[in-house]
């Protein structure tokens, strides 16, 4: 009853996005305002349609209503309650059902955030976004129904995919999936106000700019908590393998990354307006060549848990919002002509444009590393695999001149710099990055490419904290106490500031990556019960291992001490879960995580004897990566919290804290 | 301090210390670089059989697994393959001989990076091309935003907006309105 009560609500939600496309942009072409309040509620009420819908399937999970194909599909009577509500997303039906649900909320809220500002361009946005919802409704209506019954009721259902039962499942799938749709709503509003005609005028560029980093920030923790989960569970000791699906969550995060910082010259300085809509275009595009890949794209990943034969559908969708939005933007682009002119390439506008090039860069370099099996295959009938060596060596120099760019780019002036003001601003910074250098050379930093990256590092770190440094300085002179100064210099300019704590994220992620693939050791040792080894100041001495067997899985555990420094630091009890149905192993592994560097052991095999083949790693400065998640949401948060226009005189610093320009 | 005269507010005061404080970064900056240089120089004192297994093990996939290396997987496959790189090794093979005589027996695809011939000569050609054309083309952009007549350049500097134009507007007719504020 629930059951097909959510089956209406779909084809209702279904129905209605068609309703809402088509009056939207109606109205916006022709200037009906009636027709727009219309579609606008319509829009409105289309997550509630489909939060009936999404209730119907969790009650269906609840009850173990086995009737239901996908329930039966992706749970069993044996699976924990909990994870009932993750199995919502475990298969392809469901998680296109919670990415309507997510997609329909952001809609609404975008719209309601828009339609006042920019009641020109909010019918062509809310047109854009129904069009999209649309064709994830008649997918899921006409084509991949989680509601959908079997014509017989079986006992017991399949259970979930073993390696999705763990606590990262409940947040990494959901999130990436919401970070993949929600591209789709700062394009619609960069698409609406250029299809309105009104992308000559840059009132869009706020709400557009919020939502991009909303959408940015969403990609981030996506990606983050995904390399959590592949750290702690798929026990390899690695957390990014430049896997398919890794690459295409990557390539739309780049993407916005180069569109969040291409935005701020059309903020600040009306330029760049076209190109800011061609970097639109292609994150959303790679975002659905994203979702594509997700399901059943023709490259092998391990991500393969939604897969299905309907990939196909998700690319000709590309290809037409592609098509579409080009011939739209070569339509309007008579509308978007610059007002402002590039005085000087030494100028900020000028190193917002070259990081542009360079984060497209590595994401044109990642889509060719991931698409390029698939033309050898095709052009070549020759096999071949392209892994992390390629990727390090393509992608990898790119990045190290992101970094620099990280460190110089901020302390450009708008317009045009001169080579004074240059060396003054410049000057502290990469002598702190060079004493980095010098620092970490000493302290036993020995391959070059990781020293250098430090030092980047270091030169980025000191940029951000001189500002700060001599910002909240100058404030000081006018008797304000030191954190409330610092307080008032970072709310002055939340966009800049923002980006600076995102930076410090970005900086820690750069340092663990670069200590963990650069130094990571890594063992195989293999220990029969009171055996030790020891691996740099950690001694780890096997004691014993069990063996449970379940229904559906045998769980192994060993039990081991650890030492460091001879001093006991605690017994361990990594695990082992084989399910022999499915053929798939589950591993946890213990973790000691410092900021220095993680000790982290997995039991790779453990023989009936008890002798048992561990694999240790020794994991430099992992901890950093993990901790920027939460610096870099904090630094974003900031950034697109909304800011009072004041008159520039009252926030801005005294002149020469300018020079770097804000 | 002489670098915190940067932060002094008037930028003329800032005369003759400005050269005094980027000598001494200068010359930080110079032995920084030199302790750098040498410390790098001296590289790795020597390589382990361990280490230099595990840096072939990285370019090398497990032929199950796909995407995975022998090196992360834990397939019995990829431990015997990891058991024969130590033994040449040990054997006094060199990285590349191990290299080829994995894609003798399983072909290119063995190999995590493929090789720079044939049709895959391309996937390492088209990066490099694509980041010299993309330099070009954000060079030429450039170029055609900073030409333009001077004139131009301030008309297009100071077009007002609607929204501008209406903020004047009421600016000017609230001056207008209040006799206050002609004071």
């Amino acid at each position: 009853m629930i059951v097909e009560a959510g089956n209406i609500a779909l084809a209702v939600g279904f129905v209605l996005s068609g309703y809402v496309a088509i009056a939207s942009i109606a109205a916006g072409l022709r200037r009906v305002p009636e027709l727009a309040v219309s579609a606008r509620h319509g829009l409105y009420s289309i997550p509630l349609i489909l939060a009936l819908s999404t209730a119907a399937l969790v009650y269906a999970f609840v009850t173990n209503d086995f009737s239901v194909r996908y329930v039966a599909e992706n749970s069993s009577l044996a699976m924990p309650q909990a994870y009932t509500w993750v199995a919502l997303y475990a298969g392809n039906a469901g998680s296109l059902l919670f990415i309507a649900l997510m997609f329909s909320i952001l809609a609404a809220l975008a719209t309601l955030s828009i339609r006042r500002s920019l009641p020109h361009t909010t019918p062509m946005a809310i047109g854009i976004m129904a069009l999209v919802l649309m064709f994830f409704l008649g997918i899921i209506v006409f084509l991949a129904n989680p509601l959908e019954r079997l014509p017989a009721t079986p006992p017991d259902g399949a259970g979930i995919n073993p390696l999705l039962v763990h606590f990262g499942m409940f947040i990494h799938p959901p999130v990436q999936m919401t970070g993949l749709v929600a591209v789709a709503i700062p394009f619609s509003i960069a698409m609406g106000a250029m299809l309105a005609g009104r992308g000559g005028r840059d009132e869009w560029v706020d709400l557009g700019r919020i939502w991009a980093m909303i959408s940015w920030l969403i990609l981030t923790l996506g990606l983050l908590l995904g390399s959590w989960w592949a750290y702690t569970i798929l026990g390899w000791g690695g957390y990014w393998a430049w896997d398919p699906v890794e690459n295409s969550a990557l390539m739309p995060w780049l993407a916005m990354t180069a569109f969040i910082h291409s935005i701020m010259v059309q903020r600040r300085q009306g330029m760049f307006r076209m190109w800011n809509i061609v970097i639109v275009i292609v994150a959303f595009t790679l975002a659905q060549m994203g979702m594509f890949i997700n399901r059943g794209g023709p490259v092998p990943s391990v991500h393969s848990f939604a897969q299905s034969t309907m990939g196909w559908l998700f690319l000709m969708f590309m290809g037409v919002t592609l098509l579409g939005s080009l011939a739209a933007f070569f339509w309007r682009m008579d509308s978007l002509r610059s007002r402002g002119r590039l005085q000087a390439l030494l100028s900020r506008e000028a190193m917002f444009l070259l990081q542009n090039v360079l984060f497209l860069m590595v994401a044109a370099v990642t889509l060719w590393g991931t698409i390029f099996p698939v033309l050898s295959e095709a052009f070549a009938d020759n096999t071949v695999t392209v892994g992390e060596p390629f990727y390090n060596r393509t992608a990898g120099p790119i990045l190290l001149g992101i970094i620099v760019l990280m460190g110089v780019g901020p302390l450009f002036p708008w317009r045009r710099a001169t080579v004074q003001n240059l060396a003054r601003s410049l000057a502290v910074p990469i002598a702190a990055g060079a004493v980095t250098g010098a620092v970490v050379a000493a302290l036993g930093v020995r391959q070059p490419v990781a020293a250098l990256a430090i030092a980047l590092c270091g030169v980025a770190a000191a940029g951000i904290l001189h500002e700060w440094l001599r910002g909240t300085r100058s404030r000081l002179r006018r008797g304000e106490l030191v954190w409330v100064a610092f307080g008032r210099l970072l709310a002055s300019n939340r966009p800049r500031y923002g980006g600076y704590i995102v930076h410090l994220g970005i900086i820690m992620l750069a340092i663990g990556a670069v200590g963990s693939s650069f130094y990571g050791i890594q063992r195989d040792v293999a220990l029969s019960p009171g055996q030790s080894y020891s691996i740099d100041q950690y001694t780890i001495t096997y004691i014993s291992s069990d063996r449970r067997l379940f229904p559906d899985r045998e769980e192994q555990m060993a039990r081991f001490d650890l030492y460091v420094d001879d001093a006991f630091a605690g017994t361990m009890e990594p695990t082992r879960t084989f399910y022999p149905d499915l053929r798939i192993a589950a591993t946890r592994a213990s973790i000691v995580s410092t900021p220095l560097e993680d000790f982290y052991v997995i039991p790779s095999e453990i023989g009936g004897d008890g002798d048992a083949v561990f694999r240790l790693h020794v994991n430099p400065l992992v901890w950093w990566m993990w901790m920027a998640g939460p610096v870099m949401a904090v630094g974003a948060a900031f950034a697109m919290s909304p800011q009072r226009h004041r008159s520039p005189a009252a926030s801005r610093v005294p002149r020469s804290e300018q020079a770097a320009g804000a | 301090m002489a670098v915190s005269s940067a932060g002094n507010p008037l930028r003329t005061s800032l005369g003759p210390t400005v050269p005094a404080s980027l000598a001494l970064i200068g010359l930080l900056v110079g032995l920084s670089l030199t302790v750098f240089l040498a410390g790098c120089s001296q590289g790795d004192s020597e390589d382990g059989l361990e280490d230099r297994a595990h840096r072939i093990n990285r370019t090398l996939m497990c032929p199950v697994c796909p995407g995975e290396s022998i090196d992360q997987s834990q397939n019995p496959l990829a431990v015997r393959m990891r058991g024969i790189v130590t033994d040449r090794l040990q054997q006094g093979w060199t990285e590349q001989q191990i290299k080829d005589h994995f894609v003798e027996s399983y072909g290119d695809s063995v190999l995590l990076s493929p090789p720079a011939r044939g049709f895959s000569l391309l996937i390492w050609i088209l990066p490099p091309v694509a980041l010299a054309v993309a330099a070009a083309a954000a060079a030429l952009a450039m170029r055609s935003m900073r030409r333009g007549s001077e004139p131009a350049e301030v008309l297009a500097g100071t077009e007002l907006t609607d929204d501008e134009y209406g903020q004047y507007s009421r600016r000017l007719d609230r001056i207008l309105s209040d006799p206050e504020s002609q004071a």
